[in-house]
Order: C-alpha cells, then structure tokens, then sequence
C-alpha cells in the first residue's frame, strides 16, 4: 500500500510537471475565457462606439402590378427581423445593381402575386429567406382574397395570427434540453479515456523500453506499480475535466447577463447534479477499465513503435462503442436493444448507460445492475492486467501472443 | 548471514531454464556468479529479488526462506536504465522511497551517495544531460542508497573509465567490509578474481562449478610447471612435445604425473639459468572457458 502511495504520487507529479499537460489544460481554459467573454466585450465594444445598434442590411421588396405593395411590406417586415425591409419602384437592372455595389443584400422582385425573383449577391447555405417568403407571399395572398370577399383587415388579420393553445407535460427527460451536454460529456469522456489511455501505455512501453523497469521490477510490486500508474492517470485526467469544465461554469456564471439566456448555453450549465455524480461513477470506472487493458498491452511492447499496433484492438472497441452512442444520441431514440445492450457491457456501459440516463428515463435497478458489472469486471481486468504486466514487462523482443501470456499467467 | 539457493528449478513454456541451481554466498566476501549468455545468470537473480517464483526449490538466509520484507536488496541491473527525462535527485529518491525509506532519510542517503561518487554537482540535472559512465554510476546509487543486507552487481564494471572503476572498486571493498553479500555477475573475469573469494559458474541453467575459488584453482592437477627464462630452447630441446612456449614467453611443461614436481623443478633450477619456476594454476578465464564453454 506504501509502494502504491509512492507510485501514485511520482506519476501524479509527472503530470503536473510536463509541460504538454499543464500547457493544453491551461490553453482550453483560455480560449473558453475568451469565448464567455465575448458576449461582453462584444457589448462593451459596441458601447464605446456610440452604443448604436448594428445596422441591419437592406432588403427590397418589389410589389406585383396587381399592388398589394403596404400589405407585403408589413408581413415581410415582421418575418424578416434580421433586415430593414423597403418596397421599390426600381426596375428589375437596378435593383440588381444596388445590389452588386453592396447597398442592398437581397430582393424579391414579385412577377405576380403567387410568384417572384429571389435576387442575391452570394446564396448561404443557411439561407432561408426564400423559405420565409413563400410562407409570408401564401399569407398575403390568402389576407388581400379574404379582404376582396368583404373582410376588414383586422378581421383578415385575427383569422391569420389565430393562436391555438397547447401544453406539453413531459414525465421523462426532454431530450432538447439534454442533447448538448450529454454530447459535450460523452466526448469529453471519449477524447479522456483514449488521450489518456495511450499515455499509459506509452509510459509503461517508455520505462520498458528505456530499461528502467528492470530496476522498477525489482524495487515494486507490479500490482501496486500498475494500479498506481493507472489511478494517477485517471486522477490527472479528472483534474483536468475538473479544471476545464469548472473554469467553463464560473466563466459563464461571470457573463450570463451577457449570454442573454442563450439556450445552448442553458442546457450545457443546467446539468442536473445527479447525472455529475453518474458521469464521476461512469467516468472513473471507464478510465480505469480502458486504462488497465491500455497498461497491460503497453507492458508487452517492447519499443514506442509497436504501441500503435498493439493497442488497435482495444481503441476499435472503443471506437466502435462510441459510435454505437453517438448514433443513438444523432437519432434520438437511446432505448434500442442494441444501445440497451451495450449499457450492461462493460467495455460500452460508461458511455451507453451515461447516455440513456441523460437522455432517457432509466429504472434506478437497471442503472445499479450496469454498474455492479461494470465495478466487477473494472476490478477483474485490474487483477488480470498486474498479472499480464508482471509478466509482460520481462519479456523483450517481438510483442507476445495473447495465449502466450495467458498460458504463463495460469501456470 | 548465509544466502543460499538450493535446488532451484525453472521453465519459461517448454523451456527449461533452471536445472536444480544450488549455490550459497557468505556476508563480508563477494561472490561471483558466472556464464555465458543465456547461461540463467538473469533468472537466478530475479528468483533471488523474488521477481518471479521458482518452480520449485528454495532461496534461504541464514537457514530460513527469506523473509524480503525484512532483507534490503540493492540490485545493479545489466541493462541500465532510468528516467532519461527526469531530475536525478527526483527518481533517486523515489527508487530509495520504494525501497522502503522515508522522503528525508532517502534524500539524504541520495546526497551522501552522490558526494561519495562525485556526483552531487548533477543533483538537479536531467539524467540524459550526463554521459554514459556518470549515468551507470548513477544507477548505482539506487543499488546502494537504502543500504541493503545483499549486494547484487550485474556487470558493474562495464563502460567505465579507469578513474570511474578505481571509485567503484573502492565502493566494493567497503560493501564487502561492512559485512554485506555482494554478488557479481561479470564476464571481466580479472574483477571477479580481483573480488570473489567464492564463484559458481552456470552452463545451460545448471550449476557446472561451484566454490572456493583459491581451492578450485588449487584442485587442479598440479603437474604443469611454468618456467620463465632467458634461453628456453635448451629445455624445450631437453623435454620436447612436453614444454610448450606460451603466449607471454613462458614455458609450460607437462608433468608425466604431480609427484614428478619437486624433482623436476630442483632439476631445472641447478641445471639452466631459469629466473622463476611455478606450478601451473589455471586463471579463472581458463577455468570459465574449461565450464562455461561445455556442452552438457
């Protein structure tokens, strides 16, 4: 338990004294500073220059021959927020010509009351105005039939902006809300476990490699070395979520005025208490399964360059549980048998069951069953892989078989 | 304090590695353990550390199985090997610590061992800043800093400037005086002379021979005479294919049997001009060639 305490320390301050670690953790927090930050100093720099808003670009609208021009204005007018919206007179070249010269960013110049030009200088991907306007063009066209039937405008007008009440009562999660911090905390976990699982391997591949374990050896127990190794490797890396995602909270708790109650924002730093405590449970024991077969594998390499090959196997399987998540996190539907099945597999649980408790309802029995198996089996490769590194840390030259090492395991 | 290994048995899969290896070493004199590569000099230290269990057999001090969490062993390894990357003082310390030591007394049997060496101006370097001989003597003092009851040196001569190899000679001796076991393992067979006053020597994971150093070399049949002289060729003319000239310009002269010796030695002293006469004792070099070199 001494040795363990001594291993557990020295690994521990190597991370706080490589200058990679220390550099990357101290960089994510600073461009998160400058990311919460922006809101305000984008407002502040506002401010200073005379505390007018931005103006917003021009859009002209050109009414059909049949008229109808202050009834478009007021509709586009209301549906288009992001523009100032004019009506013109101008012919069809010079509207086009304001826009090439950059006075006016789009137009829709109507040939009828049912059709129209959509006139652009550059069409975005995300550009939606020919979708509003169809929705705004329909409206108008249903307000001037009903007002030519005898209706007043504001009549017209009621029967369009008719509002239909309605209530939803969720009794399980609302997966909107969920979405972004369970995908926040599940890459988190993925980009944890497999950064920091190839550092334990290639710790434990450099001390062979460099001889020092023939002194480690015979100075420790490969028990104590291999869980002091491991633990303090999970414990760096928790440090830095820690770091990382605690700085991110007090950043925004700082600008939250500024964010202007930014749902995305919401969502990620509303993350209830409860799912905090399963994503500690799940993370430590999906870093400790994952890091203790990264370990034993590092153990039987005996240069830096067989690390990749050796550890394929075990990132495919991680990889592949990853995947099987984040689909089931893009459909929205995390109850399938596939992900159900995954949340009791150990290898997939932490991210599987992390995912259907964020994003699902899970009975309390299921999640305590998951795990219980997941505990079992992180204690179990533990004991497997020390066995594994005492043995394989001996060996040199071409990376044992599998069966070979079992073989002098069970002897 | 008496260590023995007694009928040490070990297989690695199918291969036998360790055929019943017995062999035992005494406190306050150094013993040499010798063979050729692959020999099982290796894994009869690592059973010694308790690294990894014999199949069968036993590893005793004084009588009893050694109890490793009362015995300090200082191992200097082959293969050197630390943190290249890493402060001196910090893996000294921390091996120390293993060792069972607290944080002060580690640090400051680190800083005696690094005077004692020469080394305490690199206390606080990078191990990879220093050359390849002031790097072994560093590793040494993870084998002696926690000053352990067994002292396990595995070619500890090797890459070591004369300077360098005087300072450990000296290190050594003074292990040796403090009533430690020192045991070497070392293919630069004028050190083991030099220190062992016991040796074993191992041929394919057995003990080919085993003991008394002085008393093998005086077991040998003691009927060769070493003869150094001014003019050989009047003896090699008196005793033909019998005396042969040596590398060094000696003459070996074969004995038709040892009780021939005192008569033959008188003989050549009052008949040639002979500056010394001897009889032939083999060097641990021969001896280790003669066993180690056998296919058994």
């Amino acid at each position: 338990m001494k040795q363990f305490g001594k291993i557990l320390s020295f690994e521990l301050k190597y991370f706080f004294k490589n200058k990679v670690f220390v550099g990357v953790t101290l960089l994510i927090v600073a461009v998160l500073t400058v990311v919460m930050f922006f809101p305000r100093i984008s407002d502040a720099i506002g401010t200073e220059e005379g505390g007018q808003p931005q103006e917003l670009p021009v859009m002209l609208v050109k009414a059909p021959e049949e008229g109808g021009g202050e009834l478009m204005l007021e509709i586009f007018s209301a549906l288009f927020t992001d523009y100032q919206v004019h009506l013109t007179e101008e012919s069809d070249e010079q509207v086009k010509g304001s826009i090439a010269e950059g006075k006016v960013a789009c137009a829709f110049v109507m040939t009828s009351p049912t059709s129209y030009v959509y006139y652009v200088e550059t069409l975005s991907m995300y550009d939606m105005n020919t979708e509003i306007a169809g929705e705004a063009l329909k409206q108008v066209y249903q307000m001037s039939a009903m007002m030519n039937g005898g209706m007043t405008l504001e009549d017209a007008t009621a029967i369009m902006n008719m509002q239909i009440d309605g209530r939803v009562e969720n009794l399980g999660k609302n997966q909107a809300e969920n979405f972004f911090y369970t995908y926040i905390m599940i890459f988190a976990l993925y980009m944890v476990i497999l950064l920091y699982g190839q550092m334990v391997a290639t710790n434990v591949a450099t001390e062979k490699s460099s001889r020092a374990m023939e002194l480690l050896i015979t100075s420790a127990k490969p028990a104590s070395m291999m869980f002091g190794k491991v633990i303090a490797s999970c414990l760096a890396g928790l440090i830095q979520l820690i770091t990382i995602f605690g700085s991110a909270l007090l950043l925004y708790q700082l600008n939250r005025s500024y964010w202007g109650g930014n749902m995305i924002m919401e969502s990620i730093f509303n993350i209830p208490p409860e799912l905090l405590v399963y994503m500690l449970v799940f993370f430590m024991l999906g870093f400790l399964t994952y890091a203790f077969m990264f370990g034993a594998v590092g153990s039987t390499a005996s240069k830096l360059e067989d690390i990749n090959t050796s550890v394929m196997p075990i990132t495919m399987l991680f990889v592949a549980g990853f995947m099987v998540v984040m689909m089931g996190i893009g459909s929205g539907d995390v109850e399938t048998p596939l992900m159900v099945a995954c949340s009791y597999i150990p290898f997939t649980s932490p991210m599987a069951m992390f995912t259907r408790i964020a994003m699902s309802t899970v009975p309390l029995y299921e999640i305590l069953i998951s795990i219980a198996i997941l505990a079992a089996s992180t204690a179990g490769i533990g004991i497997l892989a020390a066995k594994i590194y005492r043995v394989g840390v001996l060996l040199y030259g071409k990376p044992p078989k599998i069966s070979t090492i079992l073989k002098t395991i069970l002897k | 304090m008496k260590l023995e290994l007694k009928n040490i048995h070990k297989s690695f899969g199918e291969k036998q590695v360790l055929t019943g290896v017995t062999f035992t070493a005494e406190g306050g004199k150094a013993f040499g353990l010798l063979g050729r590569n692959g020999a099982g000099k290796t894994t009869s230290i690592r059973i010694l550390m308790d690294v990894f269990p014999a199949d069968s057999g036993q590893v005793l001090l004084d009588g009893k199985p050694m109890d490793y969490r009362k015995v300090g062993i200082g191992y200097l390894p082959e293969e050197r090997g630390l943190y290249p990357k890493k402060i001196i003082l910090d893996q000294l310390v921390y091996f120390a610590e293993l060792k069972g030591m607290t944080r002060k007394d580690a640090i400051a049997a680190v800083d005696h061992w690094l005077e004692r060496l020469g080394m305490a101006e690199y206390r606080n370097k990078r191990l990879d800043t220093l050359s390849k001989g002031n790097q072994q003597k560093i590793q040494l003092v993870t084998a002696l800093a926690h000053n352990p009851d067994i002292v396990i040196l595995d070619e500890p001569f090797s890459g070591l400037d004369p300077v360098n190899a005087m300072l450990l000679k000296d290190v050594v001796k003074e292990q040796i005086a403090l009533g430690k076991i020192v045991l070497f393992s070392s293919h630069q067979m004028s050190y083991i002379e030099e220190f062992c006053d016991h040796i074993a020597i191992l041929n394919h994971g057995k003990v080919a021979l085993a003991g008394d150093l002085r008393q093998i070399k005086h077991d040998y049949p003691r009927d060769r005479l070493v003869i150094r002289c001014d003019a050989p060729e009047k003896i090699m003319a008196e005793y033909g294919d019998a005396c042969k000239a040596t590398e060094n310009g000696d003459l070996l002269l074969q004995l038709a049997s040892p009780g021939d010796k005192q008569a033959v030695m008188a003989h050549l002293v009052q008949t040639y001009d002979v500056d010394e006469v001897k009889v032939f004792e083999p060097s641990l070099n021969d001896i280790f060639v003669e066993y180690a070199g056998k296919e058994i």
